[in-house]
């Protein structure tokens, strides 16, 4: 056991190269590299915690922009809603009152239509009374209904006892006006009677589709009608009756 | 049979007979500094760390953390220091399982210098850290009485360092070198491996000293008592 000084010196040297050489290649690499890698990783988090701020205001700002949109929504529902609702209103009172409008129609014509077929009704059961009429008297009678309401008339104009005269003055002319055109001796009657009472009249016959059947004497200022009016206006009286409670029984 | 690779004499350079210790000694310089280099040389920040950058970098934290516990505080040259002192000891006591390697701790002359680097080391960490006045202060503490015994415990420090290190390789080393010719084919393997655990705890003890020795240098105040009932 003895110690060489001159190998103490040379490791003495030795030791101090290989500190130097080690921090050289090993230790300052070593902790630089760890230095630089703490370093990197703090500043990573740094950003990530800057990353998450900024993301919480972010998100702050767009939950509040959302609330604020989700207000205005819920606000221009509302203005909305109550703008349909208005308009709902609107048309249908606008379909009320034109359903009123086509009810009152409707019935309008109803009415109308009622009071057409009722005439319709009135004239037909007229012209088949009137034909009934015409051919039972012909057929038992031998005689026509114009020549019989001729004779009415005939007879109206004496049991007037001298008021048509009066009513009428001195007339120069006279219309007499059928519903059809009359027979030779049904005129020749009403000419007969006439000029009995009316020396000299004119007399004129016209026909007249419109009129009811019968006939009808203008003379002067007066006129006088022998027709089935009154007869067929209480047989019209009746079926409009009748057609009421037979659409009320419907209805 | 040659004690101290001191006397074994491997090449004469320029005149210069270059003894197995300081041989060896440059192996080791060499095999740590190249694999230091090869280990670093793709070293950068922006490099994913691999296996080996990472061991490298769990060995050298390691280190560093022993002495930031021992010494309360980071120091980078306390670890170029006490590092390169264990990785120089370790890596002589682990190379003692290559056949033919003499490793130089078991040199006394090599422990004799590494424990005068400690000594040198200690008021020179000591006056960097106190400042002259500071550190010569310490050794009246705690009275000037204790002055020459505190100047024997500095040297004695320094002398328990370099024999504690060279009794245990040397011893090692001899006993595995006895037993190779009493007992070839079993004992020297059990020695051997024997020996790179002691090789290793010495290692780790000679470098704990010096730290705890430097460390109580530039501690402010009452600086930590070292135990030397070490082996």
């Amino acid at each position: 056991m003895s110690i060489d000084w001159i190998t103490v010196a040379a490791q003495l040297a030795n030791f101090l190269v290989l500190v130097w050489l080690l921090k050289r290649f090993l230790y300052r690499p070593i902790l630089d590299g760890i230095d630089a890698r703490e370093a990197e990783i703090a500043e990573r988090m740094q950003i990530a915690v800057r990353a998450r701020e900024e993301a919480k205001a972010t998100e702050a700002d767009y939950r509040a922009r959302l609330e604020a949109l989700q207000s205005e929504q819920t606000s221009t529902t509302e203005a909305v809603r109550r703008e349909a609702e208005k308009e709902k209103d609107a048309l249908l009172a606008e379909a009320q009152a034109r359903i009123e409008r086509e009810r009152a129609a409707w019935a309008a014509h109803l009415d109308e239509e009622a009071r057409s077929f009722t005439g319709k009704l009135q004239r037909a059961g007229a012209n088949a009374l009137l034909d009934l009429t015409r051919k039972a008297l012909g057929d038992l009678a031998d005689d026509s209904l114009e020549a019989r309401i001729a004779a009415q008339l005939a007879r109206k104009m004496r049991e007037t006892n001298g008021e048509l005269e009066r009513a009428v003055g001195n007339p120069e002319d006279a219309t007499i006006t059928s519903h059809e055109a009359l027979s030779q001796s049904t005129r020749d009657l009403i000419a007969a009677e006439l000029h009995n009472r009316f020396p000299g009249l004119a007399l004129r016959f016209e026909t007249d589709p419109a009129q009811a059947p019968g006939l009808t004497l203008r003379i002067g200022r007066a006129q006088l009608a022998w027709t089935v009016d009154t007869y067929i206006e209480g047989l019209g009286d009746l079926m409009a009756d009748q057609l009421g409670s037979n659409s009320g029984q419907k209805a | 049979m040659t004690l101290s690779p001191d006397d074994m004499i491997m090449f004469v350079v320029w005149g210069i007979p270059i003894n197995a210790t300081v041989f060896y000694t440059w192996i080791v310089m060499g095999v740590l500094t190249v694999a230091s280099m090869l280990l670093t040389r793709n070293l950068r920040a922006d490099v994913p760390p691999n296996r080996w950058r990472t061991a490298l970098e769990v060995i050298v934290q390691g280190i560093q953390s022993q002495i930031e516990e021992i010494a309360g505080g980071p120091s980078r040259h306390l670890l170029y220091f006490a590092g390169t002192l264990f990785l120089f000891v370790a890596v002589s006591n682990l190379l003692l399982v290559i056949p033919g390697f003499e490793p130089p701790t078991s040199s006394l002359s090599t422990t004799t210098a590494l424990a005068l680097s400690v000594l040198v080391a200690v008021p020179l960490f000591g006056i960097t850290s106190r400042g002259l006045g500071g550190y010569l202060k310490t050794y009246l503490e705690p009275s000037f009485i204790m002055l020459p015994f505190n100047i024997i415990s500095e040297f004695s420090r320094g002398i328990s360092l370099a024999i504690r290190l060279y009794g245990n390789i040397m011893s090692g080393a001899v006993i595995a070198a006895i037993l190779l010719t009493v007992a070839p084919f079993f004992f020297p393997v059990v020695m051997d491996l024997l020996g790179l655990l002691t090789g290793m705890i010495q290692a780790y003890i000679f470098a704990i000293l010096a730290t705890v020795y430097i460390s109580s240098a530039t501690a402010p105040s009452n600086p930590p008592t070292t135990q030397e009932n070490t082996p």
